[in-house]
């Protein structure tokens, strides 16, 4: 059974449709790569999947249960998590604050114990401290857990967000270019972490990226997009031989 | 939690008198503060007296200042001789006795209580020296509960407007619904009344009743409360303000048409149920120490992740909506709760004492400590109600100089005093910390 | 008939009052995207303004020393009162919001409410608490319009707001400074790069504003000669919900926000009670945006709106 299966997803902003007929597969532990020219529609994808927009038409299957139209707070806790394109934290807090914030879905003590401290709540608060800073220290930024956030550097935020995205106990991970802004090497690095992600916390992750060399690496499947269509899509061979590719990519100009 | 605006002149000061004094228990202060209390009390009003200066002085003297200004040398020798001496004297004889006997079973023995029993003990003798501070004058203790009743509302409203980064205004609205629901529920069980006929309850029971009648207010309040929060899902920022803005209008006027509770004439014959400084201080301590707990729990700083990004807080699993509403609701429960208490140490409520002028003073309070902070609040609080006292002698004019200051605040310090700061207590959290590992570390937990 | 179309006209009248208050919120907010608190003091001050120009020019032309006729001392008052409220605007930015141009906007709100407050106060201190009479700088005269009995002064009240509102319009779109300003609605960040003077343009924008304030003022005072500190408070907050009822930052909006503020409020006090004016007039705000939050002209998506 595929881990999330999505059936003749469409999408409209007002008239303008963004998204038309899309479907995937895929399959647990899989790391799937989704690309596309700006614009494409690939952001939108992974927003409708989240539960950001409510598709205009079309299903969205996760781990067997239709997922279709829940609050994106529902869907984070069935188990998909994500990171953003441009980074989202929340930066007034401390970095081990936004891991922790991440716990809420699994927080187990309620408003009364939030208010008045009943028992239970210290101890809950223990463990998610201690489980943090755990996640904090297997990604190598344990070291920033107390500073605020908007403060550190732009490598270490990325790490942050990534922690975040991890505290939820996603089984799926989306990762929305990964790597912008970043340099070649910074990049092979980011290669690895990710492979050693999905390690780790036994994960299936689909990406968004840009650059080819980070898609060819990962992925075994990609899947091309533009103008909100599928257009390609197959091992990284074939879609980088793919001609409607390389049009879709280079324009209509060359051919 | 890092300094996040830079170093000022404030700073460096605070920080000197905090290293000065860094290891001096809070009781420590609070020996030297409750010695000064004594000493003003048995021989203030004679030595104010030779001073020249009157009567024993409300505020140590400082709005005398304004009234005439050749008696500042006479204030100053009134302060250092009754308060600052007698303060620092007691300071410096419990630092030195715990010196000596650092290692006597007595101190180890003190040192032993839990932290939740220290600080009860610690909240007690605040009491204490408040309540002898205040026995020398009414007017003290009218002063010190309504101050109680403003840090309620500085710090409720910080939740919305701090923690969750919203702009309200309505505070004054909610205070109003927990003022009327609380008087009518009161004068209604407990007062012969032209309105609501004769008590329903034996008087005798007023006091106890009056906790209850507090807590139904803040509901009643929190309840209408729904009318912002609600909006809240769909819209931020300055709408969000405005529909705050209408609340407050809306209950102001309602107030105004309705004949039973008034009108615009107001309000009277509460029971006295709320004369005394513990009844208030009480309640004060609560909502401090209920909402204190809420902003530092996880579940409770997630209203900061909403206030931060929305997008992605929805998506960490976080309930939006849920949070949302519970700052609401939190917000108007004990600002309703504030109002109830409001109404009762007054004894007379009217329509136009919810304004939006409330609304703009407790505005300032809040953002005069500063915005995500427990401690601001409560300082903004006191130092607005000090200022606001001091400044009394001006009449007219003290609402032109609290405006100045406040804009001169704003522009040095954007975030208030205490911004996204607290007031650390490094004694106490040592202690909490020590407690900590002798409690956890033998389970290996 | 004759008594709704009575009613059309006070609507009409407190709409240009609204309105021309409300311009000034709107624009302040397209460029610097804050509301100026203090606005509605601003009006008030203005008001008063007015109050000292009318009797000193009608005090001039009575005793002879200043040979004017009754319409210019009005003209004049106008103007004067224009020119002068706009430096109140200039100071409340200095002040108030320059400061504080890169600190959150939630302290730029604060420094607002404590310049009106402190106006306010200044107003009573130096006034003291006996209120002043605006004077009578045009002879009321009421006319038969078909059916309807109109005053001048509510005519020339309607007459001038709409002429003002056109000027602006003109303003904004012909001038070298309108496009300015309506560049910066667009986008702040860039604007120091094109070569336009910051300071300048936002400045210009509050005066402009603060003079739109001092003409409602001076026709407010024309026809509710009674003069008090807190009118700001009452007239500029209902101005203010106005400027938002019509989608902040937008001009139309402001406009229209006003004129419908206006006949929310007179249909009211005509159907129900004076007393409930308020009450039913903001609840209806609170309905209007809770299904419509983003106002009547305002887009969800643009968060910057046009001027």
């Amino acid at each position: 059974m595929p881990l999330l299966e999505i059936k003749d997803l469409t999408h409209f902003f007002g008239g303008l449709r963004a998204v038309h007929k899309f479907h995937t597969r895929i399959e647990p532990g899989e790391i799937r790569g989704l690309i596309g020219p700006n614009g494409a529609g690939k952001t939108t994808v992974f927003n409708l999947t989240t539960g950001v927009y409510k598709p205009t038409q079309g299903q969205i299957l996760f781990d067997g249960q239709d997922i279709t139209g829940k609050p994106p707070h529902e869907i984070g806790r069935l188990g998909i998590s994500r990171t953003y394109q441009n980074l989202r934290l929340w930066g007034n807090l401390t970095a081990l604050d936004n891991v922790k914030i991440a716990f809420y879905g699994r927080i187990r003590y309620g408003l009364l114990g939030a208010f008045f401290g009943l028992r239970g709540r210290s101890e809950e608060e223990r463990r998610i401290d201690r489980e943090a800073r755990e996640l904090m220290a297997l990604l190598g930024i344990e070291q920033y857990a107390d500073m605020v956030v908007s403060g550190l550097p732009y490598g270490i935020q990325r790490k942050v967000e990534m922690a975040r995205a991890l505290a939820t106990r996603p089984k799926l991970l989306l990762l929305d270019e990964p790597t912008a802004g970043m340099t070649p090497a910074e990049m092979e690095e980011t290669m690895e972490f990710v492979l050693y992600i999905r390690k780790t916390f036994n994960l299936t992750i689909w990406l968004i990226e840009h650059k080819m060399r980070f898609v060819m690496g990962l992925c075994r499947w990609i899947q091309v997009l533009n103008f909100g269509e599928i257009i390609a899509e197959g091992t990284p061979e074939e879609v980088q031989n793919n001609p409607e590719v390389i049009r879709a990519y280079l324009g209509t100009a060359v051919t | 939690m890092q300094q996040t605006s830079t170093p000022s002149r404030f700073g460096s000061l605070y920080g000197r008198i905090r290293a000065r004094f860094q290891d001096v228990p809070i009781s420590a202060w609070l020996v030297g503060m409750l010695a000064a209390v004594l000493v003003e009390a048995l021989i203030g009003r004679d030595l104010a007296y030779m001073l020249g200066l009157g009567n024993l002085p409300s505020f140590f003297g400082l709005s005398l200042i304004f009234k005439k200004w050749t008696l500042i040398p006479s204030i100053v020798v009134f302060i250092v001789v009754v308060y600052v001496l007698p303060a620092l004297g007691a300071v410096y004889l419990v630092r030195w006795a715990m010196h000596r006997w650092r290692g006597a079973r007595s101190v180890a023995w003190v040192q032993r209580i839990p932290t939740r029993g220290y600080i009860i003990f610690n909240l007690a003798f605040v009491y204490v020296v408040l309540h002898f501070w205040a026995a020398s004058s009414d007017y003290r203790l009218l002063v010190l509960r309504l101050l109680g009743v403003n840090i309620i509302l500085t710090l409720s409203l910080n939740l919305v407007n701090g923690w969750m980064g919203e702009f309200s205004v309505s505070v004054a609205g909610f205070m109003a619904v927990g003022a009327y629901v609380s008087s009518v529920l009161m004068v209604w069980g407990f007062v012969n009344d032209d309105v609501f006929g004769p008590a329903v309850f034996p008087e005798a029971w007023a006091p106890y009743a009056f906790p209850l009648a507090l807590i139904v207010a803040g509901a009643v309040t929190a309840f209408t409360a729904l009318a912002v929060a609600i909006p809240s899902f769909r819209t931020r920022g300055d709408y969000l303000a405005i529909i705050t803005l209408a609340y407050l209008f809306i209950v102001k006027s309602s107030i105004e048409n309705i004949d039973f509770l008034g009108g615009a004439r107001g309000f009277m014959n509460q029971p006295k149920v709320a004369d005394s400084l513990l009844v208030v201080f009480l309640w004060t301590v609560l909502a401090v120490w209920v909402m204190h707990n809420y902003v530092t729990s996880t579940l409770g700083k997630a209203t900061s992740a909403v206030r931060d990004n929305e997008p992605a807080a929805e998506m960490m699993t976080v309930n939006t909506r849920k949070v949302k509403m519970v700052a609401f609701l939190t917000h108007a429960f004990w600002s309703g709760v504030a109002g109830g208490l409001y109404a009762h140490i007054v004894g007379y409520i009217n329509p136009g004492s919810f304004g939006l002028v409330k609304s703009a003073e407790i505005l300032g309070m809040l953002y005069l400590g500063g915005l995500n902070s427990v401690t601001g609040s409560v300082l903004g609080t006191v130092l607005f109600t000090l200022l606001s006292e001091i400044l009394r002698p001006l009449k007219l004019v003290k609402w032109m100089v609290i405006p100045v200051i406040l804009i001169v605040v704003m522009i040095k310090r954007p975030r208030g005093l205490l911004g996204f700061q607290e007031i650390r207590l490094p004694f106490l959290e040592r202690r909490a910390r020590a407690e900590e590992e002798v409690s956890h570390a033998p389970a290996g937990d | 008939m004759s008594q709704v179309a009575q009613q059309l006209f006070n609507a009409l009248q407190w709409g240009s009052f609204y309105a021309l208050i409300a311009l000034g919120y709107s624009m302040v907010y397209s460029i610097l995207m804050l509301f100026n608190f203090a606005h509605g003091d601003v009006f008030m001050v203005a008001t008063y303004i007015g109050y000292f120009v009318a009797t000193l020019l009608l005090g001039l032309a009575l005793s002879g020393s200043l040979p004017l006729s009754g319409v210019a001392v009005f003209v004049l008052t106008l103007l004067l009162t224009m020119f002068l409220a706009s430096f109140i605007g200039i100071a409340v930015e200095r002040v108030a919001y320059r400061p504080l141009r890169d600190a959150p906007r939630a302290s730029a709100a604060i420094t607002g409410l404590m310049v009106g407050i402190f106006l306010e106060t200044l107003v009573l201190y130096l006034l003291g608490a006996s209120r002043r009479n605006f004077p009578t700088l045009i002879e009321v005269n009421t006319f038969e319009l078909g059916p309807v009995q109109v005053t001048n002064l509510k005519v020339l009240t309607i007459v001038l707001a709409v002429v003002l509102m056109v000027l602006l319009h003109l303003f904004i779109r012909k001038t070298k400074v309108g496009m300015a300003m309506r560049a910066m609605s667009y986008d702040y960040a860039v604007i120091p790069l094109m070569g336009v003077p910051l300071d300048l343009i936002i400045a210009f924008t509050f005066a402009l504003g603060s003079a739109l304030a001092g003409a409602a003022g001076v026709l407010f005072g024309m026809a509710y000669p009674v003069l008090d500190p807190y009118m700001g408070v009452l007239i500029g907050w209902k101005a203010f919900v106005a400027a938002i009822l019509g989608g902040r930052g937008s001009i139309l909006g402001a406009v229209a926000g006003g004129f419908l503020l206006g006949f929310i409020e007179i249909l009211v006090a005509a159907v129900l009670t004076s007393t409930m004016r308020d009450l039913v007039a903001y609840s209806i705000v609170l309905l209007i945006l809770t299904f419509r939050p983003y106002g009547l002209f305002g887009e969800e998506h643009s968060v910057r709106l046009r001027l």
